[in-house]
């Protein structure tokens, strides 16, 4: 609970009308995409850095949490106040301030929608690649803190690629610059690294710069089935070990596939598996490269190959790719979500695996996601009353074959509440200290999402229920 | 219409992904999570479980929302919002009565015998509802487009007469000679009252397109102000009437000028009647006559503009109506429509499909 002096405090620094404290405002903020429920006791819009700054200091002496917030669609449940505290939202930060054609950066606000700042650059002939599947309602400020990537993300790296600099401010208060606006830049320590990925612990992020790269040419679209998902396994390693780099390598086992059937208009193949493959760049060397794809695609047993016939079923194809995540519960409404990554000449092996694990604990598991780069989404779907012990139980199998192969337990969706308790099967303890003793340094009273990453007691109650999504 | 609690299953199918913020028009413009369809159903799903009441700001998130539905035709889950939100609004009005102008009004709509013949006195009062002072509001515009007159008040100049009272309306023969298309013409509230020369102009057009017009009796509200504020037994009531209205006209195709009825029509009057599955085969045949007056003439007319003439280069713009582009998926004909024009040059606007505020319950509860 907040004292009134508190509250009192939190109008004057961002104004009434940017302050909610009634029951309904504040429900609508205790949720994100693990659709787990933590109420805070206030919900705040800044409007730039000078009020966030007073807000942390203000935290800082009166000893309450502060949790960023952008759409709130993360998989970790990073934006959920665990102890309760301050929502610091940046649904009203979202201008994006400059786009330098000359220097090809961009400078955001936090809170602007990926896709906007995508259109907006398109526009003027440029790109902004990270692409998260959430990247028609996600915001770069999400983005950052949980270093999202996407289909691209094979071709052109991750959110952290396209950081340049930072404005920030520290758990303390203090308002920092980080990184540069130029191509390079080396003085001092890499704070913009640091705070990249850092899931709102380190530093609440107030403006972006960002790289941005000329447009590609062209771009093709293929989609290439198969009757099984080793062969599309294979398919995939085949075409990594031919030299191809595509901007797009996702792939989708059967379960997927079905529950976003009814997406694409033009409808998608009864399959066993799928590829959804993109190759972009000048017009010329696109063609050529889409022929090998072709190739090595039938070479590996592909039954069916073809390439999207216009825009529109381009467009469909991606709808359709982008809502399996969320589709899944039409088969099971019990789902464990998980984005380990394996090496990516690995993928048949896990893929072995993960049949073995569906088995032996009698869990349905759904496989689809970024196979270009080995981030493959596990999906653990099972009956929430009767089979969540065994879920759980699957889960830890998969990290530990993840793990087994030189893979990560996770590659994008962070760590924050849902996997904060096996942050120890990855990492040595003396790393998890190192960690620790940053975050202390920066953050000395705790007041900065706490719960996050190193779980507190109530941060690893809250994991219990946040973990089985 | 299903009451919400029988709603239950279909709230919790929604699993909090956010999808949906990126279709809403009210999160668009407002930004937050409370004005998105996942907070509406968040709202909605407290509410039914008791952890809060009939709170004003439960009643203003609700009612913020347009009842365009492309957050259901979106949602990966297909959760049923529109549904979600309607029951809700239902179920505030029976526990609390329709807010007073509007309540007003849809009884005078609905009393009224449908919307021929309407008199003086209930056009009054929906003037009642219409007129408000702009200036204490958000400074939002009448949907209507009326012009400010004083006072910041918004005066809507009713029509002299009423669409469905001219002359020319009533003597309309309908179907002649030949085998053309024959398209009976829903004129609705914006056109009856206010715009008259919006419904001749229409059926100009669709004369001219080579199809014989004609305009059914009997036709009431499309339903949709009722049943965007809750009012369901209102909304019910209009839907029976226009059922009735329009199903007894043979004609190919129902075409309206107005994108909140042609919605109504298509895909809210099924719904409203859908407590009786006979009624509710019969509207859905009734709504898969209905075009929008875009669509019927370019895709079903194969209108190309003969005939046009050609003036003064003009630039227009086209804003998307919430119910039309989101909600009917119609955003290519009308431009195809304006581009038809000599002399005219389409200009986009720099977001045309932005909400413009006064969608669903916006204009009487916030204007
Ligand atoms: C359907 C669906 C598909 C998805 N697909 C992908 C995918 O392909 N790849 C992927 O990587 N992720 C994916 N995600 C996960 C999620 O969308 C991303 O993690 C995204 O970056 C979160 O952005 P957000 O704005 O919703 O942030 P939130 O969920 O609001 O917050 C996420 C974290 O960022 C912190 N944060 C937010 N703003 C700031 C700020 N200004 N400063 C400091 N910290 C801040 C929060 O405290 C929290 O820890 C998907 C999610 C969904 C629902
Ligand atoms: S898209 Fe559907 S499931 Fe996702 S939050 Fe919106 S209503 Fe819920
Ligand atoms: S029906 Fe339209 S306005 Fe209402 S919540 Fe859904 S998208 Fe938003």
């Amino acid at each position: 609970m907040l004292s009134n002096l508190v509250k009192n405090g939190l109008c004057r620094i961002v104004g009434e009308a940017n302050c909610s404290f009634s029951r309904e405002e504040l429900l609508c903020y205790s949720y994100d995409a693990t659709n787990t429920l933590h109420q805070p006791d206030a919900v705040v819009f800044p409007s730039g850095p000078e009020e966030v700054s007073l807000i942390l200091k203000m935290a800082n002496s009166e000893g309450f949490p502060v949790i960023p917030r952008g759409a709130g669609t993360g998989f970790s449940g990073g934006s959920l106040p665990v102890e309760g505290g301050v929502v610091i939202s940046f649904e009203r930060m979202r201008k994006i301030l400059e786009i330098d054609t000359e220097n090809l950066v961009a400078v955001v606000e936090p809170g602007v929608v990926t896709w906007d700042l995508q259109q907006k650059a398109e526009k003027l002939g440029l790109f902004y690649p990270p692409d998260p599947s959430s990247l028609k309602f996600s915001t770069i400020g999400g983005n950052i803190a949980e270093c999202a990537g996407g289909p691209r993300a094979v071709k052109y790296g991750v959110t952290r690629d396209y950081v340049l600099g930072l404005e920030a401010v520290l758990p303390t208060g203090e308002i920092i610059n980080t990184g540069v606006r130029t191509a390079k830049g080396v003085v001092g320590y890499d704070l913009t690294r640091l705070l990249v990925c850092s899931e709102g612990t380190l530093g609440i992020v107030t403006k972006a710069v960002l790289k941005l790269l000329p447009l590609p040419e062209a771009t093709v679209t293929m989609l290439s089935l198969f009757s099984d998902m080793r062969d599309a396994a294979r398919a995939t390693s085949a075409i990594i070990k031919s030299r191809i780099i595509p901007s797009t390598l996702e792939i989708m086992d059967s379960v997927s596939i079905k529950c976003v059937e009814g997406f694409a208009k033009t409808g998608l193949p009864d399959a066993g598996a799928l590829l959804l493959i993109e190759v972009d760049g000048h017009r010329a060397a696109v063609d050529a490269e889409a022929e090998a794809v072709r190739k090595v695609c039938l070479e590996s047993g592909a039954k069916e190959f073809r390439r999207a016939a216009d825009k529109d079923e381009v467009k469909d194809l991606w709808k359709a790719r982008r809502a399996v995540s969320a589709a899944l519960y039409k088969a099971r409404p019990g789902k464990i979500n998980e984005d380990i990554v394996v090496p990516r000449s690995r993928i048949p092996e896990l893929v072995e695996g993960l049949r073995g694990i569906s088995e032996r604990y009698g869990v349905l598991i759904a496989s689809f996601g970024h196979a270009g780069d080995g981030n493959i989404h596990v999906n653990i779907m099972h009956d929430k009353e009767t089979q969540a012990e065994a879920a759980l139980s699957a889960a830890e199998d998969v990290f530990r074959l993840a793990l087994s192969l030189g893979g990560t337990i996770s590659g994008e969706h962070g760590v924050g509440l849902s996997k904060a308790r096996y942050l120890d099967m990855e990492l040595k303890p003396e790393a998890i200290a190192a960690m620790r003793k940053i975050k202390e340094a920066f953050d000395p009273r705790g007041i900065l999402n706490p719960g996050k990453i190193f779980p507190t007691p109530p941060g690893r109650k809250a994991a219990g229920s946040a973990v089985v999504l | 219409m299903k009451p919400l609690e029988l709603l239950k299953h279909e709230i919790d199918k929604c699993v909090r992904c956010g999808t949906c913020r990126s279709t809403c028009p009210t999160t668009k413009v407002l930004g937050v999570e409370t004005a998105s369809p996942r907070g509406r159903v968040s709202l909605v799903s407290a509410f039914s479980k008791g952890e809060i009441g009939l709170s004003e700001t439960y009643l203003k998130h609700l009612r913020e929302c347009t009842l365009c539905g492309a957050c259901r035709t979106n949602c990966p889950n297909y959760v049923d919002t529109v549904s979600i939100f309607a029951a809700a609004r239902a179920e505030a009005v029976e526990k609390q009565g329709v807010p007073l102008a509007a309540s007003l009004a849809f009884r005078g709509l609905k009393d009224s015998g449908g919307i021929v013949g309407i008199g003086l006195k209930i056009a009054s009062r929906l003037q009642g509802l219409l007129f408000k002072d702009a200036s204490a509001g958000p400074g939002l515009v009448s949907r209507f487009s009326l012009p400010l007159v004083g006072n910041g008040r918004l005066v809507p100049p009713l029509a002299k007469t009423f669409f469905l009272d001219l002359p020319e309306i009533k003597s309309l023969s309908g179907a002649g000679e030949g085998n053309r298309p024959r398209v009976a013409f829903y004129a609705g509230c914006g056109v009856n009252y206010l715009m008259p020369w919006v419904g001749t102009k229409s059926i100009e057009l669709i004369k001219r397109a080579g199809a014989w017009v004609e305009v059914p009796g009997g036709q009431a509200c499309c339903g949709m102000p009722a049943y965007a504020m809750g009012d369901l037994a209102s909304a019910r009531e209009m839907a029976l009437k226009n059922l009735e209205a329009l199903e007894s006209s043979g004609a190919d195709f129902i075409a309206t000028s107005c994108a909140t009825c042609g919605h109504g029509l298509k895909a809210i009057m099924p719904e409203l009647l859908s407590d009786d599955p006979a009624l509710k085969l019969r509207a859905e045949k009734v709504a898969s006559r209905i075009r929008d007056i875009s669509e019927l003439l370019l895709n079903e007319l194969g209108f190309r503009g003969k005939g046009c003439e050609s003036g003064p280069k003009t630039i227009v713009t086209y804003h998307d109506p919430c119910h039309l582009g989101r909600a009917q998926g119609l955003r290519e004909e009308p431009r195809e429509l304006i581009k038809m024009g000599k002399g005219t040059v389409l200009k986009e606007m720099k977001h045309p499909c932005l909400c413009c505020g006064l969608g669903g319950g916006l204009m009487y509860t916030n204007y």
